[in-house]
């Protein structure tokens, strides 16, 4: 870890001038090639670091952040000043933890060059290519260590080095930006598995003939990839804000069932598969197993420091600074949400699950998840793409299709849960759904 | 600063090398029902290297001085795997050389306006909202952002340009029982605080509209003919149109670059699309782009017919079309990529009462609730509409998302309003985040829409 003296020397500034102070440090080493149509496109590299300070005295918080730390002071000042807002803080930071130290073991990640990415790029182009009649093969891969470390004037000092690389690769349908993908992430240096890239080719050509579908009710599966539609709104009427405002369609609900018997919703940022694995949130609170529905039962919040303290609950380890959309992660504030998210395996395979299907939707891409009531839990996806299934078959891949909902509706109508897991590119790890009678609307 | 900028890449062995570096200030005053979240102003910096080297083209981002040798190595590295693993040949459009330093001409420079001030406008919009009939909760913010743009390359052009970006928004949410609604809300813009002042009656249209929203349907799934207001109309054409008019998306996909030839009939006679970020006042202006690239008007659609598109340096030279200023970059952390800027569809003569005549029966749908495109299809979300019968505004209803694709909704649209409306917030992110990706135009009136709902 980089930058210990410079933390160190911004947080006896702030503690000068604060009753309790805390710095976060974030540090991102990454580069990433596109290959698109065969051929590299694009090479680029990053090394992005930052510092976010938060000081609270007389209850109040103040909060600044910057890129590069030259002005210690300034930025004690700029916190001072944001106290002007006069925010409210009843939590107080978290004392020392045992938490693990990183292990330090990332093979050859750390220093993986472009020739390396390159080769394991070329690797994946070289099988999948021939396989796919008159589409296109695209690759992307990328590799990096992201470091975080926080301290604080309760004592707290944890640190987390995370090395990864990814390879996502692409088969797009003739003619069409639309396609089929799938990823690979590894806390290690490696390559795709080709069985993996068999099986996308097996998906891709399943959807090769385009078919007109009738609107109306009927089966749809949300695959792993697109299970952040429903994610997304269940997380939001989780969490402490929502709570705190009174706003949340959960308020009132905890202990009761509220979903099918099929459902069970966790986060576990410790889990040993987890690539980005983390022992702390962005708060230092130690993280662990935290079950948000449990078999269809609204069992726990999902909650920062500030939102623990304000419903006066224990915090659970998932305060982290992020946004639905990206952005410095410096300059956001930490907020509930739910990282390394699972649903528990059911007992049904893909290939069952696909046999019973006697009309209905094999959703394998969206547009629009973050679009609509969210809060609500209302949902309007585009299907990109969509599958159609009838006779328990695969019959092609929907034109200009949509499915809508209510997540708390349709959520009831589980027909059928896979058996597996699957690691997917917004993070979590999740098994396909089978939903009962869901609208699905087509030209 | 230019001069250091010079300094770091003088002697860098390369065809082609350009450095920017970029101060980013904001300041945030950000409320959630009456209590306030968040307040602060913060600077954060750093640079960005590009590197051409025997057709090879790559980049760095750093965030310290120390680290740019580094940063123009790594893109060295980079360009140059791409030339030894047989790449993409990348070659730049000529341009003219630049050595130009803009300024900001503000109506009331917000960077000099004390953080209460901030504070006391914000809480006044948001204590107007909370006492709409139903309103549960707020959440809405002052966001103001300044860019520092210093721009070097080895062909000798070297721009500084400021740019500063204020707006007040947000989203107020209205709730009985267990249905709760949210309707966003937005004022602001790229020409000072001042255009912030007087706002009242848009934060108590908009709870308004939420509290009404308890009351409206969900619409039908279905296919429909709809009226989209100015604002959608605008979510549309940036969604179902504009992100296929930026040549970096179809320029690696020989199928689509065929059928996106300038030339081809893509849209009715009805349609015509200009991206416009030279309209001074409007959240999409900038004079130059982040590679020094003055922008330009372009007409990217002529009464269905394409006829313009935008480009970075590389994707102009690629296409063998012109420059047009539009490779920009959300800040510091990122190379530029071709965006689109402000871009609406050219209005023509009906008026509303015209469009939803011809309308007959179907849905007029108002103001974006977000989009997405892949490739070439796109959905987006309406925040509210009505069913119309017969042409008469009927009943409101909720829920409302559309989805389309390209080479087909274009051809459906049947006629164009008279009005001309600009959005005053941006939002678009396309691997990275866009505050002025500016939208708007008329209502338009389109046919057989694909619209998801209960």
């Amino acid at each position: 870890m980089t930058d210990i003296p410079e933390m160190r020397k911004l947080l006896e500034l702030a503690a000068r001038v604060s009753d309790q102070a805390e710095v976060f440090h974030s540090r991102d080493d990454a580069g990433s090639l596109s290959m698109r149509n065969g051929k590299v496109t694009e090479m680029s590299a990053t090394i992005q670091s930052g510092y976010a300070l938060r000081m609270i005295r007389d209850g109040m918080i103040g909060t600044a952040y910057t890129k590069n730390l030259l002005y210690p002071g300034e930025m004690v000042d700029n916190a001072l000043a944001s106290m002007k807002g006069k925010v409210q803080a009843g939590f107080s930071f978290p004392g020392p933890a045992d938490i693990p130290e990183p292990s330090g073991e990332e093979g050859s990640l750390s220093s993986m060059g472009f020739h390396d990415l390159h080769s394991r790029s070329i690797r994946v182009l070289d099988h999948l290519s021939g396989k796919v009649k008159d589409g296109q093969v695209d690759v992307a891969a990328g590799r990096g260590v992201a470091e975080t470390r926080i301290m604080n004037t309760s004592g707290l000092d944890v640190r987390s080095r995370r090395p990864a690389m990814y390879i996502f690769a692409s088969l797009l349908f003739p003619n069409t930006e639309t396609g089929v993908r799938k990823l690979y992430h590894s806390s290690t240096a490696g390559d795709f598995p080709l069985q993996d890239l068999d099986g996308l080719v097996d998906i891709y050509r399943a959807g090769l003939p385009e078919v007109d579908i009738p609107s109306g009710r009927m089966k749809v599966m949300f695959t792993p990839d697109t299970m952040y539609t429903l994610l997304w709104r269940l997380s939001a009427a989780a969490s402490g804000r929502s709570f705190h405002n009174r706003i949340s369609p959960l308020q009132d609900k905890r202990g009761r069932k509220v979903l099918s018997k099929k459902f069970t919703l966790y986060g576990d940022p410790t889990d040993p598969e987890e690539v980005n694995r983390r022992f702390f949130d962005d708060e230092g609170v130690p993280t662990g197993e935290h079950t948000v529905f449990k078999d269809g039962v609204f069992r726990n919040l999902v909650l920062n420091l500030d939102y623990a303290d304000k419903l006066g609950e224990e915090p659970s380890g998932t305060g982290y600074r992020g946004g639905m959309w990206g952005g410095e992660t410096i300059s956001m504030q930490p907020s509930p949400s739910l990282n390394c998210s699972r649903i528990a395996p059911g007992d049904s395979s893909m290939k069952d699950m696909i046999a019973g299907m006697d009309r209905g939707v094999m959703i394998l891409g969206v547009l629009g998840a973050h679009s609509g009531n969210i809060l609500n839990g209302d949902f309007s996806v585009g299907l990109n793409p969509g599958y159609y299934v009838e006779g328990g078959e695969i019959r092609g891949r929907v034109k200009d299709g949509m499915v809508a909902g209510n997540v708390y509706q349709v959520l009831k109508n589980i027909s059928a849960v896979e058996d597996r897991l699957h690691e997917t590119p917004n993070g979590g790890r999740y098994p396909a759904i089978v939903l009962d009678d869901v609208s699905v609307a087509a030209k | 600063m230019l001069d250091r900028l010079r300094s770091m890449i003088d002697g860098v062995r390369a065809d082609f090398v350009d450095i920017r570096y970029e101060i980013k200030t904001e300041t945030l005053v950000d409320f959630v029902g009456k209590e306030i979240k968040s307040v602060g102003s913060n600077r954060t910096d750093g640079y960005v290297v590009r590197v051409g080297r025997k057709g090879g083209f790559s980049s760095a981002t750093v965030t310290r001085e120390e680290d740019v040798p580094r940063a123009i190595e790594l893109a060295c590295e980079g360009a140059d795997t791409i030339v030894a693993t047989g790449g993409k040949r990348t070659e730049l459009a000529e341009v003219s050389v630049v050595q130009e330093v803009v300024g900001l001409q503000l109506d009331g420079d917000p960077r000099r306006m004390d953080i209460d001030g901030k504070i006391r406008l914000t809480r006044k919009y948001n204590d107007l909202m909370l006492e709409q009939p139903s309103i549960e909760t707020t959440s809405l913010s002052y966001r103001e952002i300044g860019r520092e743009k210093s721009y070097v390359n080895s062909e000798g052009t070297s721009v500084s340009e400021e740019l500063v970006t204020t707006n007040i928004a947000g989203e107020v949410v209205a709730k009985r029982d267990d249905l709760v609604q949210n309707v966003r809300v937005a004022i602001g813009g790229a020409d000072g605080f001042n255009r912030l002042l007087d706002r009242d009656d848009v934060f108590i249209e908009r709870a308004l509209i939420a509290g009404r929203l308890l009351d409206a349907r969900p619409v039908k799934g279905g296919t429909y003919d709809v009226v989209l207001n100015p604002s959608l109309a605008g979510v549309f054409t940036h969604e179902a149109f504009g992100h296929f008019s930026e040549a970096d998306i179809i320029e690696d996909n020989p199928s689509l670059r065929a059928k996106m030839a300038l030339g081809e009939r893509l849209g009715s006679e009805a349609v015509t699309i200009v991206a416009d970020s030279t309209i001074p006042g409007q959240i999409g202006y900038y004079r130059y782009d982040d590679e020094g690239v003055a922008v330009r008007p372009v007409t990217l659609m002529d009464r269905g017919v394409l006829t313009g598109r935008l480009h970075s340096r590389s994707t102009a030279k690629g296409f063998g079309e012109p420059v047009s200023g539009h490779a920009v970059a959300e800040d510091m952390r990122f190379e530029p990529i071709v965006r689109m800027g402000t871009i609406y569809i050219k209005p023509a003569g009906n008026s509303l009462e015209d469009l939803l005549g011809m309308l007959g029966d179907g849905l007029y749908l108002l103001d974006g609730k977000g989009g997405q495109t892949s490739g070439e299809n796109f959905t987006f979300g309406a925040q509210y509409g009505f069913l119309v019968r017969d042409g008469k505004i009927g009943p409101m209803v909720r829920d409302i998302n559309i989805m389309g694709n390209l080479f087909s909704t274009l051809q459906s649209i049947d006629a164009v309003g008279d009005e001309m409306e600009l959005s005053e917030r941006g939002g678009c992110g396309k691997g990275q985040m866009n505050i002025k990706s500016a939208l708007g135009g008329p209502s338009v009136l389109i046919r057989k829409m694909v619209v998801g709902g209960a």
